[in-house]
C-alpha cells in the first residue's frame, strides 16, 4: 500500500525542482510509513479479535502462537448462533436501542428547534441551564434514580434505559443539534408564517427535512452509545433473559474456566461489533465533520 | 398520520408547560403576541424541562437526602446525619480507604493518562493534517477505537491481548527486547521506571505515611512561588501570580478543613478558626484592592462556614454543653467577630479594623496553642527545627528512658509510633499551608507604599521555606528508611512502601514481563494503553482547530526565519489553545468516570486483579451502591465525587488565561 500511494503522489508533484521534490517524496514516504504502522497499532485489536475468533482452542492455548488462524474455522460462530441466549441478547440489544433512538430523536428535535428558531423570554435562562448540566457528573443523580426506578417497580425492566430518552436525552447532543439548526436561514421561518403556519408545522415540515444531516449524526451517536452502553444495563437488568449484548459477552464466560475460551468471547464480539461497523463506515463523513464543528466552538 | 400522532403526543404538554407559563406571563403583564411566543418556547423546550425535572433535579436533591441516611436495598430509610460522610472522609474504615484509593487511581488516570491522550491526538491530528491521498482514509482508522472502545467487545480483545503469559503484547516485546541488546535494557528500564513508579503510588493509595514529606509539599509550592518573585521591581503581573497560587493554597486548605473538619464528631473546633482567618485574609486582600464583590463573597462564604460549623457542632452526638461550650465560644469569637468587623465602615476603615480584629484573634490562638514548653519538642519545634536542620524523627538509640516523655515514647511499639502517632504528635501539614497563605497573603496585600516590608517579607519567606523544605525533605528520606527497615526487619510482608522497595531495589533480569491483568504494579499502565489507543476523539478536535489557523502566519514566521520548532510553539500552540483546553476537560471528567474498561478488567476470566488497585472513583460508587447495595453510603458517595468534578473543571476554568480565544 505504501509504495503504491507515494508513486501517486510522486505522479502528482511538478517536476521542476527535482532536488526538492525527491526531498519531498521522501518526507511523504515517512509520513505514510508513520501513518501506516500507526494504522497497524489501531486497527490491531480488531484482526486479532477476528483472527482469534477463527481459532480453535488448542491453537490459542499459550505455546501455540498465530497471528491469524492457520486454516479459519467457523465452528464458533456456529456454536454461538446455536444459543438461544445469544439471539435473545441480540434482539434485547436492537429492541432498546430502536426505542432510544426514536425517543430521543423526537424530543431533542423538539428542545433544540425551540432553542434555536423560537424567540422568546425565558431561552437563554433555559439553555444556560442545560448547558450547565453538562458539568454535572452523571454519577450524581444515577443513584436516586435508581430508587425511583426502584419504587416504580421498573427494576428488571427496559423502561429505566428507555424512558429518559424521550425527555431529551443528553444536553451534548442537543446543542450539537441547535448549532446546526442555528445555521438554517431565519427567512424560512418568516416565510412559513406569512403562510399562516403554526411554530410545530414549521418545525416538522420545514426545519426536520433541512436537518437531516446533523440528525443522522446524532443518531449515530445515540446508536453507537447505546449498542455500547454496559452501566446501564448492568444496574438494571440481572436476569440473563433481558441481557442486551454487552452484558451477554460479558458475563457468558465469567467462569473462571482455564484455559479461557477466548476463541468464543471474540467471536460473539465480533458479532456484536459489526453493526457499529457498519454504521460507521457508512456516515463517517458526517461523523468526523460534526465532532470537529462542536469541539472549535467549546 | 405520522403527523397526527406526533400532536396528539405534543398537544398535552402545550397545555401542561405552555399554558402556565402563558399564564405567568399574562399575569406578570406581558403582551399577547409575548406570551404566546413564551407559550411555544416552552412547549417546544417541554421534553427537556420535564426530564431535567424528574431525572435530573429531582434525583439530585433526593440523593442529596439519601446521603444522610443510612439506606440500604430493603431496610427502611433512617436518618444518620453526616454519618456517611463521616466513615468515607476520616478514620481508618475500609470505606475511608476504598474511597482515598479510587480518588487517588482516578487522579493517576487524570494526571498520567490525560496527557499522553493529548500527546497521541495532537501527534495525529499534526500527522493527518495534510492534503495527500487517503488521508481520509487515515482518518477514519484512526478514528474508529473511538467507537469501538465504548463497549465491551474490543476492551476484551485488549484484555487477551494484555494476558502476561502468550498474550500478544508481551510476545511482541519480547520479540522486540531480543533482537537487538539496547531494546533489550530500554525494555528491561521500561519494567524498572514502572514498577517502581507504581509501586510508589500503590504504597500512596494504600494509605502508608509519608511522614514529613506532608511538609515538604506546601513548603516547596511556597518556596517556588517566591523564587518567581523575588527577583526585579514589583509588578501587577507578579501580584496577579501570587494571587493565583495563594487561592489555589486556600483552596486546597478549607477544602481539607471542610471535608475532614466539619465531618469530624464532635467537630474539631479549631479547622473553624482556620478556615475564617484563612477567609478573612483574602477579605482584606480583596478589600486593599477595592474588589467589593469578591470580599461579599468571601464574607458569605465564611459565615456560612462558622454557622455550618456551629450548627454541625451543636447537632453532632458527641457534643455537650459543659464540656465543649468553651470550644464552641471560642470559634464564635475567633470566626465570628473579625467576619462581623469586616461588614462595618467606609472601604479603608474596614480593610484595617478587620486587620485588627484579625490580628488580635491570632494573638489569642497563638497563646493558646504556643503555651510555654511547646518550643521544646512541642508541635512547633517543627518550625524552628527544619529550618536548622535538625531532624524530628527518633530512633529507638536516641531515647533516653529516664526523660518522662521519651519513657511514654518506648512504652509504645516503634513502628506503631511512626505509623500512628507521628501525625499526631507533630501539627498538621495544614499549618505549613496555612503559613504559605498567610506569607503570600501579606506579599500580595501590602501595596506600593510598603516596598521595603513586602520585600522583607518576600526575602523572609525564601529563606524559611528554602530552609524547610530541605529540612523536611532530608527528615522525610530518614523516615522513609527508618520505616521501611524497621517493618522490613519485622518480616511484615506489606510494611512501608513495601513495593516500591522491592521494584526499586535490583535491576529487572532477563526473563522478566509485564504483568498486565495479574499485577497492581501494571493494571493503571494497561488502562492508559488502551485510553490512548481510542484518543481519535480528541484527534478531530485538533484537526478541525489546525485547519483553522491561517497559513499567512506561517510563511510571516517562515520569512523571518523561525524554524519548525520556534513555529510549532508560537504558533501552532497558541492557536489551537481552546481545543487543548476543551480536551483537557474533557479527559480529566473522563478520567474520574472511567467505568468501562475497568468493569471489564475486573469481571474477567483468568483474571486475577484487586479491584482496589484499579478502580476509578465511578467504579467505586458502583460497586458500594449496586454491588453492596449501600445506597445511602452511594449517595455520599456521589456528592463527593460531583464536588470534587465540579471544582476540578471551575479551576479548569479559572486557570485557563494560557487559552487564546482571539483567533
Amino acid at each position: 500500500m505504501t509504495t503504491a500511494t507515494t508513486t501517486l503522489s510522486e505522479a502528482q508533484t511538478k517536476p521542476s525542482l527535482r532536488i526538492r521534490s525527491a526531498m519531498g517524496g521522501l518526507k511523504t514516504t515517512l509520513i505514510y510509513a508513520v501513518m501506516g504502522l500507526l494504522s497497524l497499532f489501531f486497527l490491531f485489536p480488531l484482526v486479532w479479535m477476528i483472527g482469534t475468533s477463527l481459532k480453535t482452542i488448542t491453537e490459542i492455548t499459550p505455546p501455540q502462537f498465530n497471528l491469524l488462524p492457520v486454516v479459519p474455522q467457523f465452528q464458533n460462530y456456529a456454536k454461538l448462533l446455536s444459543q438461544e441466549a445469544f439471539y435473545q441478547a441480540y434482539t434485547n440489544s436492537i429492541f432498546i436501542a430502536t426505542i432510544v433512538l426514536l425517543g430521543t430523536v423526537f424530543s431533542i428535535s423538539l428542545v433544540a428547534y425551540a432553542f434555536s428558531r423560537l424567540e422568546w423570554k425565558g431561552r437563554g435562562i433555559v439553555f444556560a441551564l442545560m448547558m450547565g448540566t453538562l458539568l454535572l457528573p452523571s454519577q450524581a443523580t444515577l443513584v436516586p434514580q435508581y430508587a425511583l426506578f426502584f419504587n416504580l417497580g421498573w427494576l428488571q425492566t427496559f423502561n429505566p434505559i428507555t424512558l429518559p430518552g424521550f425527555f431529551g436525552g443528553g444536553a451534548a447532543l442537543i446543542f450539537l443539534l441547535r448549532q446546526f439548526m442555528l445555521t438554517l436561514p431565519k427567512e424560512l421561518d418568516e416565510a412559513a408564517v406569512m403562510d399562516g403556519a403554526t411554530p410545530l408545522e414549521i418545525w416538522w415540515y420545514i426545519i426536520m427535512p433541512l436537518s437531516r444531516p446533523a440528525i443522522a449524526t446524532v443518531t449515530v451517536f445515540l446508536f453507537v452509545g447505546q449498542w455500547n452502553n454496559l452501566l446501564l444495563p448492568s444496574i438494571y437488568l440481572q436476569r440473563s433473559q433481558l441481557f442486551p449484548m454487552p452484558l451477554f459477552i460479558v458475563f457468558k464466560n465469567n467462569s473462571n474456566v482455564t484455559p479461557v475460551p477466548w476463541q468464543d468471547i471474540m467471536a460473539a464480539s465480533v458479532l456484536f461489533v459489526i453493526p457499529l461497523l457498519v454504521v460507521f463506515i457508512l456516515t463517517q463523513r458526517y461523523f468526523v465533520q460534526s465532532i470537529a464543528m462542536t469541539g472549535s466552538k467549546g | 398520520m405520522l403527523h397526527s400522532v406526533l400532536i396528539a403526543v405534543v398537544k398535552p404538554q402545550r397545555f401542561l408547560l405552555g399554558k402556565s407559563a402563558a399564564l405567568i406571563a399574562k399575569w406578570r403583564g406581558v403582551k399577547v403576541t409575548e406570551q404566546r411566543k413564551i407559550a411555544n418556547g416552552f412547549m417546544f423546550s417541554g421534553p427537556w424541562i420535564i426530564g431535567f425535572v424528574i431525572f435530573v433535579v429531582g434525583p439530585a436533591l433526593y440523593s442529596l437526602f439519601l446521603s444522610f441516611t443510612s439506606a440500604k436495598i430493603g431496610d427502611p430509610i433512617q436518618w444518620i446525619g453526616l454519618a456517611n460522610y463521616r466513615t468515607l472522609l476520616i478514620g481508618h474504615s475500609t470505606e475511608a480507604q476504598g474511597l482515598n484509593q479510587a480518588m487517588l487511581n482516578s487522579f493517576y488516570y487524570a494526571i498520567i493518562g490525560v496527557p499522553l491522550q493529548i500527546i497521541a491526538a495532537l501527534g495525529m491530528a499534526m500527522l493527518l493534517n495534510r492534503e495527500l491521498p487517503l488521508i481520509r482514509g487515515f482518518r477514519t482508522i484512526f478514528y474508529l477505537p473511538v467507537i469501538l472502545a465504548g463497549g465491551p467487545a474490543l476492551l476484551l480483545a485488549w484484555r487477551y491481548m494484555l494476558t502476561s503469559n502468550g498474550g500478544f503484547v508481551n510476545i511482541i516485546l519480547r520479540k522486540f527486547a531480543d533482537s537487538f541488546f539496547l531494546f533489550g535494557f530500554l525494555y528491561k528500564l521500561m519494567i524498572y521506571l514502572v514498577e517502581s513508579f507504581d509501586g510508589f503510588f500503590t504504597g500512596l493509595t494504600r494509605g502508608d505515611p509519608v511522614g514529613p514529606f506532608a511538609y515538604t509539599i506546601p513548603a516547596a509550592i511556597g518556596l517556588l512561588t517566591l523564587l518567581t518573585l523575588f527577583r526585579g521591581g514589583w509588578s501587577e503581573s507578579k501580584r496577579s501570580r501570587a494571587l493565583r497560587v495563594l487561592e489555589l493554597v486556600i483552596l486546597i486548605t478549607v477544602y481539607s478543613l471542610a471535608f475532614k473538619g466539619l465531618v469530624s464528631d464532635p467537630i474539631d473546633l479549631s479547622w473553624t478558626y482556620f478556615g475564617c482567618g484563612l477567609a478573612l485574609v483574602f477579605i482584606i486582600i480583596n478589600a486593599a484592592q477595592g474588589k467589593k464583590s469578591l470580599v461579599r463573597l468571601w464574607q458569605v462564604g465564611a459565615l456560612i462556614f462558622v454557622i455550618a460549623g456551629i450548627v454541625l457542632t451543636l447537632l453532632s452526638s458527641g457534643f455537650t454543653f459543659t464540656g465543649n461550650t468553651t470550644a464552641y465560644l471560642t470559634a464564635m469569637i475567633v470566626g465570628g467577630f473579625p467576619l462581623v468587623v469586616s461588614l462595618f465602615g467606609n472601604w479603608t476603615r474596614r480593610k484595617y479594623l478587620t486587620l485588627g480584629a484579625l490580628l488580635v484573634i491570632l494573638a489569642i490562638i497563638l497563646f493558646v496553642r504556643l503555651v510555654p514548653g511547646q518550643l521544646d519538642g512541642g508541635q512547633v519545634s517543627l518550625l524552628v527545627r527544619y529550618p536548622t536542620l535538625q531532624s524530628t524523627i527518633k530512633s529507638p538509640a536516641d531515647l533516653d528512658p529516664t526523660k518522662a516523655t521519651d519513657k511514654d515514647f518506648l512504652k509504645n511499639d516503634y513502628v506503631d509510633y511512626l505509623k500512628n502517632g507521628y501525625n499526631k504528635d507533630n501539627f498538621s501539614p495544614l499549618w505549613i499551608w496555612g503559613l504559605v497563605a498567610v506569607i503570600l497573603g501579606g506579599i500580595v496585600a501590602l501595596n506600593n507604599r510598603f516596598p521595603k516590608a513586602r520585600q522583607a517579607l518576600i526575602y523572609g519567606g525564601l529563606a524559611f521555606f528554602l530552609l524547610f523544605t530541605i529540612g523536611s525533605f532530608r527528615d522525610g528520606q530518614a523516615y522513609f528508611q527508618t520505616y521501611s527497615d524497621t517493618g522490613k526487619a519485622a518480616g511484615s510482608p506489606v510494611y512501608h512502601f513495601a513495593l516500591f522497595r522491592t521494584a526499586s531495589a535490583t535491576f529487572p533480569t532477563d526473563d522478566r514481563r509485564p504483568l498486565w491483568m495479574e499485577s497492581e504494579l501494571w493494571s493503571k499502565p494497561a488502562l492508559i494503553i488502551i485510553t490512548v489507543w481510542s484518543s481519535g476523539a480528541g484527534m478531530l478536535i485538533f484537526l478541525a482547530a489546525l485547519k483553522g489557523v491561517p497559513p499567512q502566519l506561517y510563511e510571516a514566521a517562515e520569512v523571518d526565519g523561525a524554524n519548525r520548532l520556534q513555529r510549532f510553539i508560537s504558533i501552532t500552540l497558541p492557536m489551537i489553545s481552546p481545543a487543548i483546553f476543551y480536551n483537557v476537560i474533557i479527559g480529566v471528567i473522563a478520567a474520574l468516570q472511567t467505568f468501562d474498561t475497568i468493569y471489564i478488567m475486573v469481571n474477567n476470566p483468568g483474571g486475577n486483579l484487586i479491584t482496589d488497585q484499579i478502580q476509578s472513583a465511578a467504579y467505586f460508587l458502583f460497586a458500594r451502591t449496586f454491588q453492596q447495595g449501600q445506597i445511602g453510603e452511594g449517595a455520599a458517595i456521589s456528592w463527593i465525587l460531583a464536588v470534587i468534578i465540579l471544582t476540578a473543571t471551575v479551576l479548569q476554568f479559572r486557570y485557563s488565561n494560557w487559552v487564546n480565544y482571539e483567533a
